[in-house]
């Protein structure tokens, strides 16, 4: 499967079909376990790409075979129009990569951090300071830059731990689940990074098993679920494809919901019930008659629109938070 | 690696345990040591005496005994005390002049003396049985002088009969006189030298756990960089460890440092050894607990039959030979011979090379390893 995504202003490096990332056929064992079957995706240039899917489902694994941490054993990757199956240090300065946990040195300031990150990206002298100045700024943290990291609260770490993968300005940001354990204020603060660096033209993999973050984040969307990639595109085509439309009706002492031939399911929900359908209107049409000749005393009726957890229930059978 | 050094060098450097271990125990071993054994040449050997006969004769025998050893005489009276004081171990022998002993002498008779002693303080006595057979032996020549004299040899004649068969000269190896200063300084340095190793995978197993290893390996630093920027600090902290050591030797105790490029060279040749064996252990051990005790018994053990506490000749041959196997004893023997023997470079080299294989011998397990580490610390 590849996507179909409305391309960004584009960055260079990709490659004749357009994409900037193709993987084609992933397959990573660790021992006996497999942490992935079969992963196949590409990605254009500029895009904001999240990968959902719970803890295990392979999100972690794609990538860090993606940054060169972990080799495949077998697939493909072509990555700015290059082969790096087996050779992602070429292309390696075009990336950075923003580990799940906070993998900073506790004791070094802030400063230290950025400095060290920065040299080991290949950035060095004037050029450093002056980028370890723009980051700092980006992430709010100017004034805390020579306190040690210890002494940070999470998401000023968590702050700090995407700065250290900017400092090269990558072209591929990947972040592996970056707001771990964090304040919502923290959280939006690194939701504003990550907009303002897709707008720069970076394109970004972000891995979630938060719905929403995807939601707020996203154009395009990956569902991993037990290593492999179930279902791919843009939010709204999936939503569309996969998410079920469905009616919301509360009755004031209503036992048992209507029955309607239009209705393939019906779930108790609060108070009142979700009636899934794929035709909404004339749902909603019968159940206003219904209304108004039997005399209900109607609290809420609505469209209730279909939901990434509703999308995610489809495509793996399983609730992402199962 | 540059950025490796850098980094790696400012962590040691707000690494309070380190500094601990690398500096400060050992200042404080030199001081101990040296306070406890430092004075022994200095003051040398002492022996309790009570004079219960109170003679000219025993006042005499006491004299005699002074021209050899520190006589710390004691009240007549207080036998019992200082029996009891042998007991507590708080020395090792007494020695009694009896009543009578003159008379004896005068006599003619075998005049006693009581050595009471301490039968588990073996070491300490044998000076002291040495230093009272010598006084013995005084007495027995005093008395067969007399007899040939009596028997019409004149002193010439006696002199040459009473002379030794055999004469023993002294030749002195080095111009300069070993001190314990000279043993202890170089010797705690090798030896805390070693606990890098403890500081050394306990930087490896954070990197791990922490997960900065499997980031590093995302930027653009190749393995091989990545070993050697994570050792190079320790060597260079090493050296550092040793000069601080060495100047403080110097300045507090007046420690010859000799030839410094030959201090220098050693130092190197040890800090190459010390550190080349921490990175091999560091990516071997299973654990931080593991690479503990490994390094106490590096650390301590090497020590022990390294000559590190005491001179070597002071230990069994079997252990003098295993001796030979740590990099210890060529540390400590190529630096005692630099501090006390004035040795230069070319005297030093065979020991450096000693150094440099147990080093390269780390370096190589640690370069092995290398990629089986990394994959564990990514998986």
């Amino acid at each position: 499967m590849t996507t179909t995504v409305k391309e960004r202003p584009a960055s260079t490096g990709q490659s004749q079909s357009g994409m900037l990332l193709e993987v084609s056929h992933l397959r990573k064992s660790y021992g006996k376990k497999q942490a992935l079957r079969d992963v196949t995706f590409a990605l254009k240039p500029g895009v904001s790409f999240g990968f959902l899917g719970p803890n295990g489902a392979g999100k972690s694994t794609t990538m860090k075979i993606l940054t060169g941490i972990v080799k495949a054993d077998s697939g493909q990757i072509k990555l700015f129009g290059r082969d790096a199956t087996n050779d992602i240090d070429a292309v390696s300065r075009y990336i950075g990569y923003v580990p799940q946990d906070i993998t900073l040195y506790e004791k070094l300031s802030a400063y230290d951090n950025l400095e060290f990150f920065g040299q080991a990206y290949g950035v060095n002298g004037g050029e450093l300071k002056k980028r370890i100045r723009e980051v700092l700024e980006k992430t709010g943290l100017h004034d805390r830059a020579r306190e040690a990291v210890a002494t940070f609260s999470g998401g000023m770490k968590r702050r700090i731990n995407i700065a250290a993968a900017m400092l090269h300005r990558p072209k591929l940001l990947i972040l592996d689940e970056p707001t771990v354990g964090i304040d919502p204020q923290s959280r939006n603060r690194i939701f504003e990074l990550i907009r303002e660096l897709n707008r720069e033209g970076v394109t970004i993999i972000y891995s979630t098993h938060y719905m929403e973050e995807v939601e707020a984040l996203c154009d395009e969307v990956a569902i991993m679920d037990q290593g492999e990639v179930k279902a791919i595109g843009p939010l709204g085509e999936l939503l569309e494809r996969f998410g079920r439309q469905s009616i919301y009706l509360e009755v004031a002492g209503m036992q048992e919901p209507p029955r309607l031939d239009d209705v393939s399911r019906t779930e108790k929900e609060g108070s009142g019930w979700r009636l899934e359908t794929a035709r909404v209107e004339p749902v909603m049409r019968q159940l206003m008659q219904l209304a108004s000749s039997h005399g209900w005393n109607v609290r809420q009726l609505r469209v209730v629109r279909p939901s990434l957890e509703n999308v995610f229930l489809t495509v793996t059978g399983t609730a992402l938070r199962d | 690696m540059k950025a490796m050094i850098v980094k790696e060098l400012k962590l040691i450097g707000k690494d309070k345990r380190s500094f601990f271990f690398l500096l400060l125990m050992p200042a404080l071993f030199i001081v101990m040591f040296h306070s406890v054994f430092g004075s022994a040449g200095v003051s040398g050997l002492s022996i309790h005496a009570i004079d219960q006969d109170g003679s000219e004769a025993s006042r005499a025998l006491l004299s005699q005994l002074g021209t050899m050893v520190e006589v710390e005489l004691d009240d007549p009276s207080s036998l019992d005390e200082q029996i009891g004081k042998i007991k507590q171990g708080q020395f090792a022998a007494v020695l009694v002049i009896p009543s009578g002993f003159a008379s004896e002498l005068q006599n003619g008779q075998n005049a006693s003396l009581k050595l009471y002693e301490d039968p588990a303080s073996q070491t300490a006595l044998a000076p002291i049985h040495a230093v009272l057979g010598n006084l013995s032996d005084r007495y027995r020549e005093l008395k067969i002088s007399r007899a040939l004299q009596a028997h019409g040899e004149n002193e010439a004649q006696v002199g040459k009969t009473m002379a030794s068969p055999i004469r023993i000269e002294s030749v002195p190896t080095a111009s300069d006189q070993i001190r314990y200063v000279d043993q202890v300084v170089p010797g705690m340095t090798v030896m805390f030298v070693f606990f890098i190793m403890i500081t050394m995978t306990r930087r490896f197993f954070e990197e791990k756990k922490t997960g900065l290893l499997a980031r590093i390996r995302s930027t653009r630093i190749r393995p091989i960089e990545y070993l050697i920027g994570m050792w190079v600090p320790f060597v260079l902290t090493v050296i550092a460890q040793c000069a601080i050591l060495f100047a403080f030797g110097h300045f507090v105790y007046g420690l010859h440092v000799g030839d410094l490029s030959a201090l220098a060279l050693v130092v190197l040749g040890l800090s190459i050894a010390g550190t080349g064996i921490g990175l091999g252990m560091s990516l071997i051990v299973p654990g931080e607990s593991a690479a503990m005790v490994i390094t106490q018994l590096i650390s301590m053990g090497g020590a022990m039959v390294g000559g590190l506490w005491f001179p070597t000749y002071m230990m069994l041959q079997l252990i003098q030979t295993i001796g030979h196997f740590t990099p210890q004893y060529w540390a400590q023997h190529s630096l005692l011979d630099i501090v006390a023997h004035g040795a230069h470079v070319s005297d030093v080299l065979g020991g450096v090379l000693v150094l440099l294989v147990f080093g390269l011998a780390g370096l190589a397990v640690a370069f092995f390893r290398l990629p089986g580490f990394l994959r564990s610390a990514v998986s």
